[in-house]
């Protein structure tokens, strides 16, 4: 008798096969997740609804969602950059925290009175975009020439780069930029340096533009140009790299640099488009939900838009869920774990195929048995 | 008649693909049988069928007539059956003792009988011809040494049967002759042996009875006596295959490779190659003979700058390129085609398109963006003037067989217009079919007037092609002959570093008149 899962020698790679694979992965995740939420004595369903209804179906739930995932996508876009080159980058908390605290500084100085004084929109924009891109570039780029140089560990390096980031944040804002008061932040910047919020009667901001500009432009760069090639021939075999004439080393720094550069305008967006201010902790971890969302997004630039707002989504509704379901906001985080584990781990389904002829000769309770794997 | 090994009907798929049909496989006591055919005929699976490693789909193994079934290796290794793999599995800072005692338990509770092994393993040594010494570093031990090893490991676990996949790859002709004659000395000690290969000669030379496959299927079992070469090409490929390349005579044009005194050191500052002066002519093949690591891959990485250089000058054209980084040396006429061709030739990840650019992407380009378009043109040409089989350009450039992708780099790298051609080891691993079409290629390239510097561990290969042949050893060059003139065996004492042979400067050099002076 012939077996359920054949093993197939090459993979399955077809859109069909991906978009079911990875369906599959995320009802798996949802169903592990529901015994989560069964064992708070919710029902499931109604979970789930509050879920996603507020993040998704309503207007006020959607432009928080917007707000969220431009932050996430941006990072997300620089973990693809820096990845896809082989440069295992985990710094973009730091990034995040540095585009941050430089956009701050320079919204400050516009304010009356400040160094700079009072500069048009799209002029501010313009320089703190560049402003925010280079400090966080260099930063990255950093981590990249010592690894190119001196052979360091970036995983390392890049992690505890974080440290350092944030401790220049917590410098910033509890002694130079501090607003009088008790809490370590800065005064409210001025409202022109506000990014516009795009949707009437809600809190998304001109922010989901900039990521999905950023994602067209990351595409274009890794599918169109040959420089994104030469990133992703370094990326996959940096030998053949070698020998095709790409000079790997600066290859690293300059992917470093964009990633790190993306990572601080996600940083800049934050504080530009929700905060409005910089205070301690304003990171709250997303550098690194961020690289989640990436993962989940499977290195794919456009794909990130999508899991972006999915993961911005289900931040939003965590907290409906608590008010109206009484179910601890954290289980999300462990749903959203579930989600990158699994659809990470349905890689392995592509070399397997169902033998559906052989469903037949098996009692019932085995087929749902197998089918709910 | 009772046999040692007999498998019956072996059927195995996987899906899309039946590697082994029906096939039947017989081996006496005390016999070496060669299972003959081209990469992809199924031998590999049957072997690991026999193994251990596949399951079988149906079909029968038996041993001494018993019925087994053989779930993994230790079944098989308990049932007497070894394989030494082309990959050579042994750790280098061990000694050779320890090596062979290793996964085993051998002693008395928590105490390692080291001695005890020793001494069995120099009885094993002596009794087989094998030549080791117990407590030699593995890592001292040259390629064939070191195979040696793995087959006493064998001997240590009592396997009568021994299968040895592509077992001369990796060695030199003195190596190759030293394996046979120990294969020979087991054989008469009445263990059986598996040779898998797909090469004619040694299965002429070595075997008693030969398996052919094709396609997955077992085509004939010939004894040696009753069969030759040429049949077994036929039964090879369903057609016949001439072995010989046809080398147009021509006279080499004006030097356009120079390499002088150049000396390049590894990271421990040990000279890998020590003054060594080339020429490479336009329109000629300069052959490297050597047995492998005696610094032909640092003399081709330094040609191409993947490895900087201590001392010495590379000159192209006229054009000093030492200071030059790889890819201003291949804009200036510099192509390489890599001895790995799946780690350094290729991304084997990337589809065969993007495959046909690499080295080229920034001239494939319209404006700012790459053109994908002539991209897929340019494989598309490669495909159809190589005849290489490619499912479809866009498929990974790993899932070609190694002749294909073979063909593709070497196809890339002769058609990019460059005057110097670096091949390194081009055949390696191929069937015949392909070593045909990469030899014509390369004599192509020589007569559209190409230098063309070819590396290899194929003295049949650098004696058919080359236009002059320098032998290398430790870095050094033993001296410059003409393959018209030279025997095998001369050249062979010059890879071993044992004599050297004349060097003759230049190639108009080689006359008639010389060649009786190659010592």
């Amino acid at each position: 008798m012939a077996k359920l899962f054949e093993r197939r020698l090459t993979p399955a790679d077809s859109p069909l096969a991906i978009i079911s694979r990875t369906t599959a992965a995320f009802l798996a995740a949802m169903l592990v997740a529901a015994f989560l939420f069964v064992s708070y004595g919710a029902h499931p369903l109604q979970a789930y609804f509050a879920l996603f209804h507020e993040p998704f179906a309503t207007l006020r739930g959607f432009g928080y969602t917007l707000a969220r995932a431009s932050p996430l996508a941006l990072i997300g876009l620089g973990t693809i950059v820096t990845w896809r080159a082989g440069f295992s980058y985990l710094g973009f908390e730091g990034c995040f925290v540095l585009g941050s605290t430089s956009t701050a500084w320079l919204a400050l100085s516009t304010a009356s009175g400040g160094r700079i004084g009072h500069v048009p929109f799209f002029l501010f924009l313009s320089i703190a975009i560049l402003f925010g891109f280079v400090s966080g570039g260099a930063w990255a780029g950093l981590v990249a020439v010592m690894r190119a140089r001196f052979g360091g560990n970036e995983v390392l390096i890049s992690l505890m780069s974080n440290y350092v980031a944030i401790f220049i944040l917590q410098y910033t804002v509890s002694g130079p930029l501090r607003a009088p008061g008790s809490l370590p932040e800065t005064r409210l910047l001025p409202r022109t340096t506000w990014l516009p919020f795009i949707l009437p009667g809600t809190r998304a901001h001109a922010g989901i533009l900039i990521a999905l500009a950023a994602a067209g432009l990351v595409w274009t760069l890794l599918q169109k140009m040959p420089l994104g090639y030469e990133l992703i021939v370094t990326g996959l075999n940096p030998l053949a790299a070698r020998y095709a004439g790409i000079d790997v080393s600066r290859r690293f720094v300059l992917a470093a640099f964009l990633g790190g550069g993306l990572g601080a305008l996600a940083g800049m967006v934050e504080v530009l488009g929700a905060q409005h201010r910089l205070m301690d902790g304003i990171s709250g971890g997303m550098g690194f939900v961020g690289i989640i969302v990436a993962l989940l997004a499977r290195l794919n630039p456009l794909a990130v838009i999508p899991t972006a707002l999915l993961y911005g989504g289900m931040s939003v509704g965590a907290d409906a869920m608590q008010r109206r379901a009484n179910i601890p906001s954290s289980i999300t985080f462990i749903l959203e774990s579930l989600l990158v584990l699994l659809v990470l781990a349905s890689d392995v389904l592509r070399y397997y195929e169902i033998n559906a002829s052989s469903l037949w000769c098996r009692s019932p309770q085995t087929v749902d048995g197998q089918a709910s794997e | 008649m009772k046999h040692t090994l007999e498998m019956r009907n072996i059927v195995k798929r996987f899906p899309g693909v039946l590697a082994s049909n029906r096939v039947n496989l017989t081996l006496r006591a005390g016999e070496i049988h060669a299972l003959l055919g081209e990469n992809g005929a199924g031998k590999t699976t049957l072997m690991q069928i026999l193994y251990g490693f596949h399951s079988m789909d149906s079909g029968e193994i038996l041993i001494d007539g018993e019925r087994v079934h053989l779930k993994s290796p230790k079944d098989a290794i308990s049932l007497g059956i070894g394989m030494v793999h082309q990959e050579f599995m042994l750790l280098q800072p061990f000694s050779v003792a320890e090596n062979t005692i290793l996964g085993l338990r051998e002693g008395h509770g928590p105490l390692l009988d080291l001695q005890g092994a020793s001494e069995k393993l120099k009885e094993l040594s002596n009794r087989h011809g094998l030549a080791l010494e117990p407590a030699a570093k593995v890592s001292s031990l040259s390629v064939g040494e070191q195979q040696r090893v793995e087959i006493v490991k064998l001997l240590y676990r009592d396997a009568r049967l021994l299968i040895l996949d592509e077992p001369t790859a990796v060695l030199t002709p003195q190596e190759k002759d030293r394996l046979f004659v120990v294969l020979r000395r087991l054989r008469e000690n009445g263990r059986s042996a598996v040779i898998v290969t797909h090469k004619l000669k040694e299965v002429v030379e070595l075997a008693d009875r030969v398996t052919v496959m094709r396609d997955g299927q077992a085509v004939a079992t010939r004894t040696i006596q009753e069969t030759s070469q040429r049949e077994l090409t036929q039964l090879m490929f369903g057609r016949e295959v001439s072995f010989l390349a046809d080398k147009a005579q021509q006279q080499p044009g004006a030097p356009v490779l120079e390499i002088n005194e150049l000396r390049v050191e590894d990271e421990t500052g040990r000279e890998s190659i020590c003054g060594v002066s080339l020429q490479v002519h336009a329109g000629e093949i300069l052959g490297i003979a050597g047995i492998e690591g005696n610094g032909q891959s640092e003399l081709a990485a330094a040609i191409v700058h993947l490895q900087g250089m201590k001392s010495g000058r590379i000159i192209l054209n006229g054009t000093d390129v030492t200071n030059l980084n790889v890819a201003r040396r291949r804009a200036l006429g510099i192509s390489y085609v890599p001895a790995d061709r799946r780690r350094m030739g290729s991304v084997v990840e990337m589809s065969v398109a993007d495959n046909a650019i690499l080295g080229l992407q920034r001239k494939y380009t319209r404006g700012l963006f790459r053109s994908i378009d002539d991209a897929r043109e340019l494989a598309r040409a490669l495909i159809a003037r190589f005849a290489i089989r490619a499912s479809s350009i866009d498929a990974p450039a790993g899932k070609l067989s190694g002749g294909n992708l073979q063909k593709l780099i070497l196809g890339r790298e002769i058609t990019r217009g460059s005057g110097v051609l670096i091949v390194e080891q081009p055949t390696r691993g191929l069937d015949v079919a392909a070593v045909e079409s990469v030899w014509g290629e390369l004599l192509r390239a020589r007569q559209e007037g190409k230098a063309i510097l070819l590396i290899s561990a194929e003295l049949e290969e650098l004696l058919n092609l080359s236009d002059r042949i320098a032998v290398i050893f430790e870095g050094r060059i033993m001296g410059i002959v003409d393959p018209a003139a030279a025997s095998i065996e001369q050249i062979g004492r010059m890879m071993a570093g044992i004599s050297a042979g004349t060097t003759s400067p230049t190639p108009s050099a080689v006359t008639e008149a010389q060649h009786g002076q190659i010592v």
